[in-house]
């Protein structure tokens, strides 16, 4: 009898969990799950919802229309003027592939609709909406044009912004896709080894090479005892590793600012073991490597894991850009953007405003600092050796006529063997207009040789053509 | 317009839903509680000494004593219980001029009083144990 | 007194809330109700009403849970109307005949007591059945257990389903006369399985689920011997495994619970278009008739509950969730406080049927365990789950008045 009553209450208290923990998981699901399934792009009700409003334009910094949507028939259709130009930066909008880039960052304003549900419901029930906002980006549709033709058969990037307001005016990451055939060319873009999806700018990452050193450099100038001299023969042999020069080239005597001028390997290699890995990895934490960058697209982390176990031969190779080093294009760019800006490093902006239908602007990004990487002085000096840099040293081809230019180069042996060719630099070097950083992956070819020149004519084109 | 009112009745259908199930959870608590419930203050009652699921038939803790209770077998009695033990009808508590007494219906195995059997009709004071069969009350008086 | 008026409560906001969903509805389709369905559906309001009345004067056991069903049966009306006018109106006969058959149900269980010795005849039945959905079968949504009679359709398992809760009670009721027989235990597990496996046939594996644990738990209460317990559930590991690697459709249900987003073209849709009105819904819902039903595939009997949550909010799916806990509890107290084996049985075997086929419904369509087709007893469209309902229903009724024994009976008598 007793018997009987304890084994019912035992599967009443089992039935009663399983009620229980019904409820515990349906709560836990609209809590922390349902936002992230609700956006699915398989969930009909998102394209129910804005299939009746007019989704807004992307306009470049000029003005000129870069996308917009036209009403055809009952629904909208949506024109992506340059399909390819803009295949990571405007991404796309299409109910079978889902969103990406800008459309998808910014679905809301696009469509005019507010991030909470309560307030979009009572103002549906007010007034309706209908027509989205535009979307101003800072790109220069030009500049854009002219990056993408320098770079058209490479894999790489390149990236070009305002060093004191932070606003990029070009962008390019190869190889791209056209967004315009996006159903037919679905499977192969998807396919493909060489990823066209990614955008290389923000999401690749890449052992920086020498243009690592800029970054050496600011660490150096921190260390006020350290010996500035050095006595180059071409090879150095740090914790039983040897590192070589570009061709074994001896450099004779050097102080830092001829070091980096030339690039000298063994001079950084050397110094980088004196000051300690402390040091460096804290000058590149403030050139925002290992944090998470603020844009108007999601970024990769650069990392230089420093505060792990690093041997003095692993410390000297990521002073040179080798080893455990990875960075982004972009945040290279905001390296030389640093410098130029007397050590301020600025947030990246890609959208400029947010205009409402009738021009009214609804949303400004501003520029914010985000870190103060280097003091005025020491960004000064380094300004000084990258301008050396170029002038009689190893990126002399992205000199520009009647304009000082600042820049490093980088060629970064990576271990498939082929190297990816570096430039990042600025210019006018004494009143910076222009940041840029060129990336060519894989291009078996040194920096100044294959990277420089196209930092060269983007430099030039902006100092020419953008007037701020 | 219709909008406006499906927002406003589905919070009223919660509510509604949510009241419902409250006062289903307070009627079966109060179910349970039952007996205990009410007040003992003013009444003369008798209380089970058994624990209550050690015996194989349905019995309540508490049974009030209004003029008159009866006990048996039989389904017209009071207090029903089904235990072979129990004649059909087996005793009764008689109140009369705020005094209670027990009589015992002639039945097959008898009715104990504070351990006596009974044969005649027994002033109850407070206190005092009656059993019948296995089962056992105590009488209280709070009159 | 004070109590009188409390108990009264509950039919009232009962009574509250469906006048409601009606006045809604009827703003909702605006002129298309016909005058016809509003009397049906006032007259069910009224019906409910009375039968909950009448039910407190005419029984001496439980008074909630045929309170509880009836709200249960409220909101899965609202929401079976709100998506189509049609089903709707048929739901509403459906539910008025089921409470008819349910006071039938009582009616016929209070005078006549003679079920506790029929095994033999609903084993008779039950397998009569299965043959019967065999030859005349018809296959819907993948499962064959349907049959059509004229232009009714029933699905025959709807009674075995209670079939098998006699024969479980039946049993172990008479448990000292079935040890003449040896190994009587294995026999009858023999006999269930053979329901489990005709069920499997039909690729009906929800029901197959419902009957395993409602075998299992009777099975864990009055077995003395440990032994068959085991076997049972080694065999449901080992026929589990094997139902995964044989049967297609067993692995494709897996799948799409493990990763329906990978899936989501095929395996997947149904669940994930259920995770995505779940979703939408929010806490309180977007509001009866704003929601987008019409997405979510067999949304009036399977996915019933995705649709509530919808438009009424997860808080209405959580009182769903609540109430049939309520009800389970209550179908235990009820079997608990019955002093007759056999039907104390009974209403363990049909709080568990609602218990199980509840819970697994519905943590299928909230992705807490793989999706098997089952309808949400009370809530689902159809007219055989409907039915069905209302019969186990009124067996619980029954179950939870004071049985008198064939011996009492006699005595009253004299």
């Amino acid at each position: 009898m007793k018997q009987e009553i304890k084994r019912i209450i035992l599967v009443l208290v089992g039935l009663c969990l399983a009620f229980i923990s019904l409820i515990v998981y349906i709560s836990f699901f609209q809590v922390f799950k349902a936002t992230t399934v609700k956006n699915n792009s398989y969930n009909k009700r998102l394209w129910i919802n804005e299939e009746s409003i007019l989704r807004g334009s992307f306009l470049d910094r000029n003005g000129k229309t870069l996308v917009y949507s036209e009403k055809k028939d009952s629904s909208y259709e949506r024109h992506y003027l340059y399909g390819r130009l803009y295949s990571h930066i405007i991404g796309y909008s299409y109910r079978e592939y889902g969103k990406a880039g800008l459309e998808l960052q910014y679905n809301n304003q696009l469509l005019n609709i507010s991030e909470n549900a309560a307030i979009n419901e009572l103002k549906n029930l007010v007034s309706p909406t209908t027509e989205g906002n535009n979307i101003k980006i800072t790109i220069d549709h030009e500049l854009q044009t002219k990056a993408r033709n320098l770079l058209k058969g490479k894999k790489g990037s390149i990236i070009a912004m305002n060093p004191v307001n932070g606003e990029v005016y070009a962008m390019v990451s190869l190889p791209d896709f056209d967004v315009n055939r996006i159903k037919e060319d679905w499977k192969t873009i998807t396919e493909r080894p060489d990823s066209p999806l990614i955008n290389r700018a923000t999401q690749g990452l890449y052992e920086p090479g020498s243009v690592f050193k800029v970054i050496t450099t600011a660490a150096f100038l921190e260390d006020e005892d350290m010996d500035i001299t050095y006595d180059c023969t071409g090879t150095a042999n740090v914790g039983g590793y040897e590192f070589t020069d570009y061709n074994k080239k001896a450099h004779g005597s050097l102080d830092l600012k001829r070091a980096l001028a030339e690039s000298c390997n063994t001079y950084f290699t050397t110094k980088s073991v004196e000051v300690g890995k402390d040091l460096i990895g804290n000058t590149a934490d403030k050139f925002m490597l290992n944090n998470k960058i603020p844009f108007d697209l999601p970024v990769k982390n650069s990392q230089f894991p420093y505060k792990g176990l690093l041997d003095k031969t692993e410390l000297a190779a990521a002073a040179i850009g080798q080893g455990k080093v990875l960075v982004t294009p972009l945040n290279m760019a905001m390296v030389a953007s640093g410098i130029a800006n007397g050590g301020q490093v600025v947030k990246p902006i890609l959208v400029k405003e947010v205009l409402s239908k009738d021009g009214k602007v609804l949303k400004t990004n501003t520029t914010e600092i985000l870190s103060l990487a280097t003091d005025p002085i020491n960004a000064n000096l380094i300004k000084e050796m990258m301008v050396e840099a170029v002038n009689s040293g190893t990126g002399t081809r992205a000199r520009i006529k009647n304009v000082k230019v600042a820049g490093k180069t980088g060629t970064a042996e990576t271990s498939s063997g082929k190297s990816h060719a570096w430039f990042i630099g600025f210019a006018p070097a004494d009143e910076p207009k222009v940041a840029v950083a060129v990336v060519l992956e894989e291009e078996n070819s040194t920096g100044g040789t294959a990277a420089a020149p196209m930092a060269r004519d983007i430099m030039l084109h902006v100092i020419n053509n953008i007037n701020e | 317009m219709y909008n406006i009112l499906a927002i406003l009745f589905k919070y009223i259908f919660i509510i509604i839903i949510y009241l419902f199930i409250f006062s289903i959870i307070r009627l079966i608590y109060l179910d349970i509680k039952g007996m205990e419930g009410i007040s003992f203050d003013d009444v003369a009652y008798l209380k089970l000494i058994n624990r209550k699921d050690s015996l194989p038939f349905k019995i309540d803790e508490h049974y009030i004593i209004d003029k008159v209770l009866t006990l048996g077998r039989h389904g017209d009695n009071h207090i029903v219980v089904k235990d072979p033990y129990i004649s059909k009808e087996h005793f009764q508590i008689v109140e009369d001029e705020g005094e209670y007494y027990l009589e015992d219906l002639e039945s097959a195995n008898g009715t104990y009083l504070n351990g006596d059997k009974i044969y005649d009709i027994v002033k109850l004071q407070d206190g005092d144990i009656i059993k019948a069969g296995q089962i056992e009350f105590l009488f209280v008086n709070r009159k | 007194m004070n109590k009188r008026i409390l108990s009264r409560s509950p039919r009232n906001l009962l009574f509250f809330f469906q006048a409601l969903g009606l006045l809604l509805l009827l703003i909702y389709k605006g002129k298309a109700i016909d005058k016809l369905t509003l009397a049906t559906a006032g007259g069910l309001v009224l019906v409910i009403y009375l039968s909950n009345l009448l039910l407190t004067k005419i029984t001496s056991g439980d008074n909630y849970i045929f309170l509880i069903t009836t709200m249960l049966v409220s909101i899965g009306i609202i929401m079976i109307y709100r998506i189509n006018e049609g089903l709707g109106i048929k739901q509403l006969l459906w539910i008025s005949m089921g409470i008819v058959l349910f006071f039938l149900t009582y009616f016929i269980l209070k005078k006549i007591r003679i079920w506790e010795n029929l095994t033999y005849l609903y084993l008779i039945g039950a397998y009569l059945l299965f043959f019967v959905t065999f030859v005349f079968g018809d296959r819907r949504h993948g499962a064959i257990n349907w049959i059509n009679i004229g232009q009714f359709s029933f699905q025959p398992s709807e009674i075995i389903k209670i079939l098998l809760i006699f024969i479980l009670s039946s049993y172990y009721s008479n448990k000292d006369r079935w040890k003449e027989i040896k190994n009587s235990s294995y026999y009858l597990m023999g006999v269930i399985y053979s329901f489990i496996f005709l069920l499997f046939l039909q690729k009906d594996l929800g029901t197959a689920l419902v009957f395993y644990a409602i075998f299992i738990a009777i099975q864990f209460i009055y077995e003395d011997d440990k032994k068959p317990i085991l076997i049972n559930i080694g065999l449901f590991v080992i026929f589990g495994l094997l139902g995964y690697s044989l049967f297609d459709h067993v692995k494709i249900r897996f799948q799409a619970w493990l990763n329906p987003w990978k899936y989501i073209e095929r395996q997947g849709y149904q669940i994930t278009q259920s995770l995505f009105a779940i979703a939408e819904g929010g806490f309180f819902g977007k509001g009866l008739g704003l929601g987008h039903p019409d997405f979510i595939p067999v949304v009036y009997t399977d996915f019933i509950f995705s649709a509530i949550c919808e438009e009424m909010g997860i808080f209405t799916g959580i009182g769903i969730i609540m109430l049939f806990m309520i009800f389970v509890y209550r179908g235990f107290k009820i079997a608990i406080s019955q002093d007759n084996k056999f039907y104390r049985i009974l209403a363990l075997g049909i709080s568990i049927l609602f218990g199980v086929q509840s819970f697994i419904i519905l943590g299928g369509v909230i992705r807490m365990i793989p999706l098997t087709g089952l309808t949400l007893p009370f809530i689902s469209y159809g007219g055989s789950s409907i039915l069905s309902s209302f019969v186990a229903l009124g067996i619980l009724q029954i179950c939870s008045e004071e049985i008198k024994s064939k011996e009492d009976l006699d005595e009253a008598g004299d």
